[in-house]
């Protein structure tokens, strides 16, 4: 079955199985490599991307469900504004452990500061509460995102 | 101290840093475990589905085998395969290999195996009652020094019990396989923590039948935690014997649920404690430990777990006679691993619990109690090793005045007089030796080398691998500063056995402890030999020598010595110490505990890089505290844990928040970080639930049915 999506916001189609997930067709037919699998199973967060503006966990999505639809991926998001200044806060923070999730954390971060942004840290907590990170113990993750919302307003949200 | 950043952050970000699942080879194929789904049993049929073209299967099985069938390990007892007989929920039977995945996995589903069931051990908490299920060497630390026991003492005596922990790292076990038949060489790529231990695993499976064997790990590796120090060596072994067999590069990839079902895990333990105490003096005067692990079906690394667990198992404190036993306990279970801490967690789980008992029925406040009960500078280990320094009691002390530890405890005691719901806050303290155990550093003889380039580009070659704990960030800046060269021109390669030299395995707290300050002394050495000041410019200087290599070997200390028999002598050479204050809140409709804050003060002598220091004590810490209070492992009927959805995880919502610091100390010296920040802060969640209700637990985790039943045991239901 053939299916059209924006990637990135690229127009890509492709033809195959309608139940294949989203998570297979970015790595597998798209070579999206920064899309993780972990737990499979929607628990986990490590393979989130923006479907429509929206973080989704890509393993529990079929994808039919993304005929018509806009794709962003970790690495998609890394070259507009607020992934730049999301990146910048990780590296900065030195938060980044393994790494495996971050991706995730990325797409979800991007997300918080793009929807809502104030720097609050229940607010935060909420925002990323569907991504798991078993190395970090969330402290510096939290000041990542607090430091870019920071950073965001003092640029006038120019996002 | 400085906060350099790491190398891998940005590409780990963006996503373009690769696991081994991005790794991609031509012609590769696809491989899968299939293992057993009984307990225990004899393994009477297997049936391959009859709607697959069985010839475009590679299947590997123990007749397979070229080499040797024993996995080599401390104990080398286990198989890469079950044999007629099944021992374990997750013993592996086969493995197959395909080009096509959704095949492959389809093929996997349909496969049939018949057994006929035997009884096996499966009830945790019932194989570890039971001392006819030990099996392996028992280990016995005899520090009985034969005080009476006055009539007056008090006697204490709990049985503790911990569970199953899952190391969840996040990118679950993978490895490629790679095999030249031409050169007869094996190239494995994989997430590991031992680079060599995984190329003795594949030159055992293969024997003679390869020339040679090449392990690369990948660039990222998403976690480790103690689970890739051993299952990578019988992942690799299995995924080379099909690449040997098909010819063909092989991939495997485990899913969550397989790796929860197979892979290694932290030891469920049984320690019981009795101990004397003079209510005159307050002082502990003897402690006998009965200290049990479940080791799983096969020994394999246990007897290492089983040792560093003993020579922690009585705490932080002085006591002049103590006992301690140690023993493995069979089940049929996976064979359990190495998980930070390594058997450190439950015994501190059992002394601080123990402690909190003793000074309840003193009627002292436990702080006191503790006070007069732990380690100082010249005191002993049962070991016989005396006591360098003074800074688990400056932890104690730090920790109880940082967190308002006395006010909190005097005001929570009037709150919880009038409220049905509770708040509570609990102490605790720990330690861990840095580095292999005894004479294991000066038998692991590890080796280090040094490239310096002609523009002076420093490569550091080891075999330690970062798997998020920052390790080559650290590495490369305690090169940088200890000469004085910049740290963006210095550099550590990825681990390859063939490249690198054998600094040892990423395991035990080592790989700054050990090989960090291997790289500072030898960049010591390689300033004085040259006499230079600064290397970018003796370099350029003297571009004819360069690039240059230059290679140390790990010195033991020749003033200690620690004899393997009777476990006296030096233990360790250096301890990393730690304090704990928890405080949390009791839901009494819901037998739930909420945890608000966590304070942990450490000493890890010399802190290289504060930020990296700090992240990783932070997420050690919140895996402890999950381990006292959320995660949970079934006791009985393993193999019903499937996923992240059974075996949960603290996610943001969860979690108190966290307070970390370091002492600081003149030590030059940077000790072990990895484990220590895991060994404490379980049992201070006990004891913050212990001081907010009364109630007391003698296991973990904290989660409402552990509380609900020590309620209707001590009838306050």
């Amino acid at each position: 079955m053939k299916i059209s999506f924006t990637l990135n916001n690229k127009k890509v189609s492709i033809d195959t199985e309608p139940t294949k997930r989203l998570l297979d067709v970015l790595r597998e037919d798209f070579k999206m490599m920064e899309v993780k699998e972990s737990c499979g199973e929607g628990e986990c967060g490590a393979c989130t991307v923006l479907l429509d503006d929206k973080p989704v966990t890509s393993c529990l999505l079929n994808i039919i469900h993304v005929e018509g639809k806009k794709v962003f991926t970790s690495e998609g998001l890394s070259k507009k504004f607020l992934g730049k200044l999301l990146i910048d806060c990780f590296d900065e923070t030195n938060a980044v452990q393994c790494g495996f999730c971050f991706p995730g954390f990325l797409v979800t971060s991007y997300h918080y500061l793009k929807t809502d942004g104030e720097a609050n840290l229940e607010k935060i907590k909420v925002a990323l509460s569907g991504n798991i990170c078993r190395c970090t113990g969330y402290q510096k993750i939290f000041e990542s995102v607090m430091l870019a919302c920071l950073r965001n307003d003092s640029t006038g949200g120019k996002s | 101290m400085k906060n350099e950043r790491k190398f891998d952050a940005r590409p780990k970000v963006i996503g373009t840093h690769k696991f081994v699942d991005d790794y991609h080879y031509d012609g590769m194929i696809y491989g899968a475990l299939i293992y057993s789904k009984v307990h225990h049993g004899k393994i009477r049929k297997i049936t391959y589905p009859n709607d697959f073209k069985l010839s475009e299967f590679t299947i590997v099985k123990l007749e397979d085998i070229p080499g040797k069938i024993l996995i080599p390990e401390p104990e080398t007892d286990q198989p890469f395969f079950a044999d007629k007989e099944v021992f374990f929920y997750g013993q592996i039977i086969l493995a197959v290999a395909h080009p096509n995945k959704n095949i492959l996995n389809n093929f996997v589903k349909k496969i049939k195996i018949e057994y006929e069931e035997l009884s096996a051990i499966t009830d945790i908490k019932e194989t570890l009652d039971n001392k006819e299920n030990t099996f392996g060497k028992q280990i016995i630390i005899d520090h009985r020094r034969n005080v009476k026991v006055e009539k007056n003492w008090l006697k204490t005596h709990s049985v503790y019990y911990t569970p199953h922990q899952e190391q969840a790292y996040l990118e679950t076990q993978a490895m490629i396989a790679k095999y030249d038949e031409q050169n007869e060489e094996m190239f494995i790529l994989g997430t590991m923590q031992c680079p060599f231990f995984v190329k003795e695993a594949v030159e055992t499976i293969l024997g003679d039948k390869i020339k040679s064997v090449q392990v690369e790990t990948s660039e990222g590796i998403g976690g480790g935690f103690g689970g890739k120090e051993d299952f990578p060596n019988l992942l690799a072994g299995i995924t080379a014997l099909l690449s040997f067999k098909s010819k063909l590069p092989v991939k495997i990839v485990l899913d969550r649920s397989d790796d929860i079902t197979i892979t290694t895990k932290r030891h469920p333990a049984r320690i019981e404690v009795e101990t004397y105490t003079d209510p005159q003096t307050n002082k502990i005067r003897k402690m006998n430990v009965d200290y049990r692990l479940d080791a799983g079906f096969y020994q394999t690394l246990s007897p290492v777990v089983l040792s560093r667990g003993v020579l922690h198992a009585s705490g932080g404190y002085n006591i002049e006679d103590v006992y301690i036993h140690g023993r493995l306990i069979r089940s049929n279970t996976p064979p359990n691993g190495a998980f930070r801490g390594f058997g450190a967690p439950q015994a501190f789980f059992a002394i601080e619990s123990h402690i909190e008992k003793i000074a309840s029925e003193l009627k002292i406040e436990s702080y006191q109690f503790r006070k007069i009960n732990i380690f100082r500078k010249g005191d002993e280990f049962p070991s016989t090793q005396k006591i360098s320094e003074d800074n688990l009691f400056d932890c104690f002390e730090s920790i109880v005045e940082k967190s308002d530890y006395l006010t909190k405890y005097e005001k929570y005691k009037k709150f919880n007089q009038t409220h049905k719901d509770k708040l509570g806050i609990g102490l605790a303290i720990g330690y861990h030796g840095g580095g292999y155990t005894g004479n294991g550093e000066k038998v692991l003889d590890s080796e280090i080398k040094i490239k310096i380039d002609k523009k002076a580009i420093v490569t550091i070659y080891i075999s330690n691998v970062d798997m998020g704990q920052g390790a080559h960030t650290t590495l490369a800046q305690l090169f940088s500063e200890t000469i004085d060269h910049p740290f963006e021109l210095t550099n550590v390669h990825i681990p390859n056995t063939k490249i690198c030299p054998n600094s040892g395995p990423t395991v035990a707290s080592r790989t700054i402890y050990i090989v960090g300050n291997m790289v500072s002394d030898l960049a010591r050495k390689i300033k004085k030999d040259f006499g230079f000041d600064n290397l970018k410019n003796f370099v350029k200087q003297n571009k004819q020598i360069f690039p240059k290599e230059f290679s140390a070997k790990y010195k033991p200390d020749p003033n200690i010595s620690f004899d393997e028999n009777t476990y006296q002598g030096t233990g360790y050479k250096d301890y990393s110490w730690a304090a704990c204050a928890v405080e949390l809140y009791y839901h009494a409709d819901t037998y739930q505990i909420e945890l608000l804050n966590c304070w942990s003060m450490l000493d890890i002598g010399h802190v290289v890089n504060p930020k990296i220091a700090v992240g990783q004590a932070e997420g050690g810490v919140l895996q402890a505290l999950a381990y006292g209070s959320s995660e949970f492992f079934y006791k009985k009927g393993f193999g019903r844990m499937h996923g992240f959805t059974d075996y949960t995880l603290p996610t943001t919502m969860d979690i108190p928040k966290l307070f970390i610091d370091f002492i600081h100390t003149d030590n030059e010296i940077a000790k072990g970080l990895g484990e220590v920040p895991m060994d404490y802060p379980a049992p201070a969640v006990r004891n913050a639930f212990f001081n907010a209700t009364g109630i007391f637990i003698d296991e973990i985790p904290l989660i409402p049915e552990t509380i609900f039943h020590a309620m209707k045991k001590e009838k306050k239901l």
